[in-house]
C-alpha cells in the first residue's frame, strides 16, 4: 500500500438530480443475470432526474414552446442496439440525444445526432434526425422525479416519460 | 434502474438464484423496508449538503424531497453518474473547446459509506465487487487504447474488481448490460492490478474520474480513504 501526502484530488460531489437508466426489455440487466434475457437489449435511455420540489413544472420551470433537455445536467441519451422505426422513419442503431419541446396538449420529441453534450444549451437543429409529436396525458398521482420507462406494445415499445402530473409515450417499432 | 432500493433488489436476486422460498424473501424484505426508513433522513441530509456546493445542477431545488416515491421508476439510493475523458468532455463539446476527440466514458452508480468502513463493513478482501452499485459499471472507449501493454479495442466493456489489501485487480468483461452481481468470469477479457493508495481524507460517495497523465489518462477510483489509479495509454 502506498501512502499519499500529495495534494487532495478534486472529486465530484453527488449530483442533485441523480442519473438513471432504463432498458427495453424492461429490467434487462436483472433478467440477464437470471438467464432470462434475449441476446441484446433493444434500447436504453440514460437521463438525469430533476425533482419537482414543490414547483410548478410544465408551463413554468419548463416553459411551453422552448427546447428542453428532458432531464438535467448531461443531455439525455438514447441508444438503440438495433435499427428501429419512430413515426415511420428508420433509425440506425447507435447513440442519440433526446430533447422535447413541451406544449400544453402535446410534446415534440426530437432525436438528434449530437451526443456527449451538456443539456440543450447548444442544441443544433441541423443535427436533428427526426421530430415527432406525441399527445400529453394526465397522471393520477404526482411524480416527484422525472421518470422514464419502456413499456411493451404490439409493435415494439413505448418510451414513457412522466413528471409532475404529465406523461407522454413515444412509440418505437421494431 | 430505479425499481428497487439497490440492496433490497440484490437480496431478492440472491434469494431467487438460490431458489429459496419466496416467503423468506418477502419476510426479509419487509424487515429491510422497516429499517430503511431510518436511514432515509440521513441520506437526504447528505444529498442536501453535497448539492450546496455543486453549481451544475438545478439550483432552484433547495427542499427536502421524497426521492423514492414514484409510480414509474423509484429513485435509486446510490445514484448513477458518468465521467468522461477528456474531463467534462460534454462541456468542452458544447463550448466548441474540445481540443481532442472523445476517448472514454464510464457509467457507474455511487454507493456511499453512510457510517460504515469500506473494509470490511462493505467490501471483503478477495471477493469480487462491481466497482459501483446496481447495474454493472460500464466503460466505453471511443478509440483503441493500451493498458499495461495490452491493446483494448474501441467499444463497451463492463468493469469489476477484486480488492485486496495492497492492490485491486480491475477486470474487463464482455457481459454487457447486466446487473452487477454474479459476474460471468468466462467472459473476462483483461485483468490489471492497480496498487492501493491510502489517502489522508475520506470520500463518502464512491467516485470514478479520469485525470490527464503523461501517456494518456488515469482512471482514478476513490472511496473511503483509498484510491486506485489505472493508467490508460493512447
Amino acid at each position: 500500500m502506498i501512502s499519499a501526502q500529495t495534494e487532495e484530488t478534486k472529486l465530484p460531489p453527488i449530483d442533485k438530480s441523480p442519473m438513471d437508466m432504463a432498458y427495453f426489455p424492461d429490467n434487462y440487466p436483472v433478467l440477464k443475470i437470471r438467464d432470462k434475457a434475449a441476446d441484446n437489449p433493444v434500447a436504453r435511455v440514460i437521463y438525469s432526474r430533476p425533482q419537482k420540489a414543490g414547483r410548478n413544472i410544465f408551463g413554468e420551470l419548463v416553459e411551453y414552446g422552448t427546447v428542453w433537455r428532458m432531464g438535467a445536467n448531461e443531455a439525455t441519451e438514447i441508444e438503440f442496439y438495433q435499427n428501429v422505426k419512430i413515426d415511420g422513419k428508420k433509425i440506425q442503431k447507435g447513440r442519440y440525444t433526446l430533447y422535447a419541446i413541451v406544449q400544453q396538449d402535446k410534446w415534440t420529441i426530437i432525436v438528434n445526432k449530437d451526443t456527449d453534450i451538456w443539456g440543450a444549451f447548444k442544441y443544433d437543429t441541423k443535427k436533428d434526425l427526426l421530430r415527432t409529436d406525441v399527445p400529453v396525458e394526465k397522471t393520477i398521482e404526482i411524480n416527484e422525479s422525472l421518470s422514464m420507462v419502456f413499456e411493451k406494445t404490439m409493435t415494439g415499445c413505448n418510451l414513457v416519460v412522466a413528471w409532475d402530473t404529465i406523461k407522454v409515450s413515444l412509440p418505437i417499432s421494431f | 434502474m430505479g425499481y428497487y432500493k439497490s440492496f433490497v433488489a440484490d437480496i431478492f436476486l440472491i434469494l431467487f438464484m438460490k431458489k429459496s422460498s419466496l416467503l423468506i424473501g418477502v419476510v426479509i424484505c419487509l424487515a429491510i423496508a422497516g429499517c430503511t426508513s431510518n436511514t432515509k433522513q440521513q441520506e437526504e441530509k447528505t444529498v442536501e449538503a453535497d448539492s450546496a456546493n455543486h453549481p451544475d445542477t438545478d439550483a432552484a431545488v433547495q427542499h427536502s424531497h421524497n426521492y423514492a416515491a414514484n409510480m414509474y421508476a423509484t429513485v435509486d439510493v446510490s445514484p448513477m453518474d458518468m465521467t468522461y475523458y477528456p474531463v467534462e468532455y460534454y462541456k468542452l463539446n458544447m463550448a466548441k473547446q474540445a481540443t481532442g476527440p472523445l476517448i472514454v466514458r464510464v457509467i457507474y452508480s455511487r454507493p456511499h459509506l453512510n457510517g460504515r468502513k469500506l473494509f470490511t463493513d462493505i467490501l471483503k478482501y478477495g471477493e469480487p465487487w462491481r466497482l459501483g452499485a446496481n447495474e454493472s459499471t460500464e466503460i466505453q472507449f471511443f478509440r483503441d487504447v493500451t493498458i499495461q501493454g495490452k491493446k483494448i479495442k474501441t467499444g463497451r466493456y463492463i468493469l469489476y474488481c477484486i480488492p485486496n489489501e495492497k492492490s485491486w485487480t480491475i477486470i474487463f468483461n464482455s457481459n454487457l448490460d447486466t446487473w452487477g452481481l454474479h459476474q460471468d468470469t468466462t467472459k473476462d477479457l483483461f485483468k490489471f492490478d492497480a496498487p492501493v493508495i491510502k489517502v489522508d481524507h475520506h470520500t463518502e460517495y464512491f467516485t470514478i474520474i479520469f485525470e490527464k497523465s503523461d501517456k494518456g489518462a488515469n482512471m482514478l477510483a476513490a472511496w473511503d480513504e483509498y484510491e486506485i489509479k489505472l493508467p490508460i495509454d493512447f
